[in-house]
C-alpha cells in the first residue's frame, strides 16, 4: 500500500518548493528476510515526473541507494499560487504512484 | 505556411524546435526520458561520472552548495539537500563515493524547475558525498563528507 | 568511552533518605521536580524548559545533529503514519461509537491515578479499556503499530500544552515514589540506574550515540526512530523504550503496562511538568 505526500512551501527566491513523500520499501535486493533466510526482492522506485501546470519540468531518478519512504525536493522558479503540480512515480516492478495539489 | 528553422549552437539530439507562424525561436530542450541505467550499474565514482555525463569536462564549482550532516545519526536516512545558483543547470546527480554503486540519485530538469536537489540517502560508510550539476555545457562539482557511525543506543 | 561508574550520586540531596515505606508528600515531590529541573538547567545554559521536547537536539554541543534532524523535520517521515493514524481513530467501532466517545484525560496529564482502583491509568490502557467497552478487541501488541499511532493521534492534539500530571493524591504519591526509586535504583549486568546515564551523564556520548537529558523524557512519545524503522517497526511507545533500555544494561525487562513501568512514567512525566508535548518525535 504505497501513499504518495506532497507538500509546496513558497522560497524565497519567489518560486516554490515541492517535496514529495512517498511511503516506499525501497528494497536494494540485498537484504535477507529474517524469517526466510531468502534475499528480499529489489523493490524500489525509479523515475519521478514533476509536471506545472501539465507540463513535464523535472525527473527525478532514485536508485535502491536512496532510503527507504524517500523524500525528494525540488524547486519550481516560474510559479504562481493557483498553479498545479502533479508527481508520478514508477517503480522497479511497475508499480505506479502520483498525487497533485494546487498552490496556495 | 510552416518554416523548419535550423537553429545555430548544441542541441540535444532529435529536439529540433519547429517554428509555427508565431514563432517559437529559441530551442526547447526535452525532458531526457531515461533512468541511468549505467550510471547505476557503475561500481565506481568515475565509471558513474562516465555513464552521466560522458565526458564532458568536470570542473570544481563554489556555485554548488550541499547541506547535509557532518556526521550522520543514521546511515540509512542522510538528508542531503543540494542547491546551485548556476542559471542554467540541466541536471543534478548525488554520487557517494564509498557506496557499492556510487551513483545515489539525480534530477533532470527544465527551465522552471531548476537549482535544487534534496533527497535521502542510505551510506554504508564514511564517505565523501558528490553533487555534480550539468549546466551551460560543463559539469560542476562540489562535495560534502559525511561521516557514519552505526548509533550507539537501540532498545 | 568516558567512566560513567561514578559511585557517588552528583547531587545527594535528590535522594532523600531512606522513605518510610512509600511515604512522600505533595511538598517534597514539588522539591524534587525544582531540583531534577535546575540540574539540567544548570547543566545546559540557555536551554529553556520548552526546549527539553526537543530531547538531544535541544543540546547546544550537538548542533551538527539538530541540523540533520531539523533537515529531517522539513517532511517528518512518520507523516504517512500520522495520517494512517487519523484514519484508524476515525473509524467507527461495530456499534457504531468511536474513539471519540472514549473516557480519555487530556494528553498532558497521563498517567492519571484511579483512586477506586488504586492504579495509574496510562493513555494506552485507556484506548485498550475502550475497546473492550465497546465490544471490540484489544490491541495486543501496547508497544508499537496501530496502538503507537492511536496515541501519537491523540496526543498530538494537545501538543504545546505544559506536562502536568497530578500527584495531589495520597496514592498518586505512593506510585511516585515507586516510579522515584526505580529509576535512581541501579539493575542489571552493568549495573546502572536510569540516573546514571540520562542525569549524570546527560549530554555525553555513549558509544555512536549520545545520551539524552531526563528532562523531556515522556513528553514527546510516542517515537518514531529512524533505527527502528530500518527494521520495520519504527513505532515506540514509552513502555517500548523502557524495555528497551533496561535490556542494554543487561537487566531483565519488564512488561508494558505493568506496575514498575506504570510508575516509572509517573515519575518521569512528574519531573517534565511544564515541559510541553510535542507528539510525535522523530529521533534516530
Amino acid at each position: 500500500m504505497a501513499v504518495t505526500k506532497m507538500k509546496i512551501k513558497k522560497d524565497k527566491s519567489g518560486g516554490h518548493v515541492v517535496m514529495v513523500l512517498v511511503k516506499h520499501p525501497m528494497e536494494t535486493g540485498n537484504r535477507k528476510d529474517k524469517k526466510t533466510g531468502k534475499k528480499v526482492p529489489a523493490h524500489f522506485v525509479k523515475t519521478m515526473v514533476f509536471t506545472h501546470n501539465g507540463t513535464a519540468v523535472a525527473q527525478a531518478n532514485l536508485g535502491p541507494a536512496v532510503s527507504k519512504n524517500p523524500l525528494t525536493q525540488i524547486l519550481l522558479t516560474n510559479s504562481n499560487s493557483g498553479d498545479t503540480v502533479s508527481v508520478q512515480w514508477t517503480d522497479n516492478q511497475g508499480k505506479t504512484g502520483g498525487t497533485e495539489a494546487t498552490i496556495k | 505556411m510552416k518554416r523548419r528553422v535550423f537553429l545555430k549552437g548544441s542541441f540535444a539530439a532529435g529536439t529540433i524546435a519547429v517554428a509555427a507562424a508565431a514563432g517559437l525561436l529559441t530551442p526547447r530542450r526535452l525532458l531526457a526520458a531515461s533512468w541511468p541505467e549505467t550510471a547505476f550499474g557503475a561500481k565506481n565514482e568515475s565509471d558513474a561520472v562516465k555513464a552521466l555525463f560522458g565526458d564532458t569536462p568536470v570542473v570544481d564549482s563554489d556555485a554548488i552548495s550541499i547541506k547535509a550532516p557532518l556526521q550522520a545519526e543514521n546511515g540509512a536516512v542522510v538528508p542531503i539537500k543540494a542547491w546551485t545558483s548556476l542559471s542554467d543547470a540541466e541536471s543534478i546527480a548525488i554520487v557517494v563515493e564509498k557506496n557499492p554503486a556510487p551513483w545515489a540519485t539525480s534530477v533532470d530538469v527544465m527551465p522552471g524547475a531548476g537549482g535544487l536537489y534534496s533527497t535521502r540517502i542510505k551510506m554504508g560508510q564514511t564517505s565523501p558525498v558528490t553533487c555534480y550539476v550539468k549546466a551551460g555545457g560543463k559539469v560542476h562539482k562540489a562535495a560534502h563528507v559525511v561521516k557514519v557511525t552505526v548509533g550507539g543506543c537501540g532498545g | 568511552m568516558k567512566n560513567i561508574l561514578t559511585a557517588v550520586l552528583v547531587a545527594g540531596a535528590f535522594v532523600i533518605g531512606i522513605p518510610a515505606a512509600n511515604a512522600i508528600s505533595e511538598a517534597e515531590i514539588k522539591k524534587d521536580i525544582e531540583e531534577f529541573q535546575n540540574f539540567f538547567l544548570k547543566r545546559f545554559p540557555g536551554v529553556t524548559l520548552a526546549d527539553y521536547s526537543d530531547g538531544v537536539n535541544a543540546l547546544p554541543q550537538y548542533a551538527e545533529r539538530r541540523a540533520n534532524w531539523e533537515l529531517l523535520m522539513e517532511f517528518p517521515p512518520y507523516e504517512t503514519e500520522m495520517d494512517k493514524a487519523a484514519e484508524e481513530w476515525a473509524k467507527p467501532f461495530a456499534n457504531g461509537k468511536s474513539f471519540d466517545d472514549c473516557n480519555l484525560a487530556a494528553g498532558n496529564v497521563y498517567p492519571v491515578y484511579d483512586a477506586a482502583t488504586d492504579d495509574l491509568r496510562t493513555l494506552v490502557g485507556d484506548i485498550n479499556a475502550c475497546l473492550k467497552a465497546n465490544g471490540e478487541k484489544p490491541i495486543k501488541n501496547v508497544k508499537v503499530g496501530k496502538m503507537a499511532r492511536l496515541i501519537a493521534h491523540y496526543r498530538a492534539q494537545f501538543n504545546g500544552q505544559p506536562m502536568a500530571v497530578d500527584y495531589s493524591q495520597a496514592g498518586a504519591q505512593k506510585w511516585y515514589e515507586k516510579g522515584r526509586q526505580f529509576y535512581w535504583a541501579k539493575r542489571g549486568q552493568l549495573n546502572f540506574s536510569c540516573a546514571n546515564c540520562h542525569v549524570q551523564n546527560a549530554g555525553n556520548k555513549i558509544r555512536g550515540d549520545v545520551l539524552s537529558p531526563g528532562l523531556g523524557h515522556t513528553s514527546g512519545f510516542p517515537v518514531y526512530r529512524t533505527k527502528w524503522a530500518v527494521a520495520g517497526k519504527p513505532w515506540g511507545t514509552i513502555h517500548r523504550r523502557y524495555g528497551g533500555c533496561n535490556k542494554q544494561v543487561r537487566a531483565k525487562p519488564f512488561k508494558a503496562q505493568g506496575t514498575e513501568y506504570k510508575a516509572l512514567e509517573l515519575y518521569e512525566a512528574v519531573m517534565n511538568t511544564g515541559v510541553p508535548l510535542k507528539v510525535p518525535s522523530q529521533r534516530q
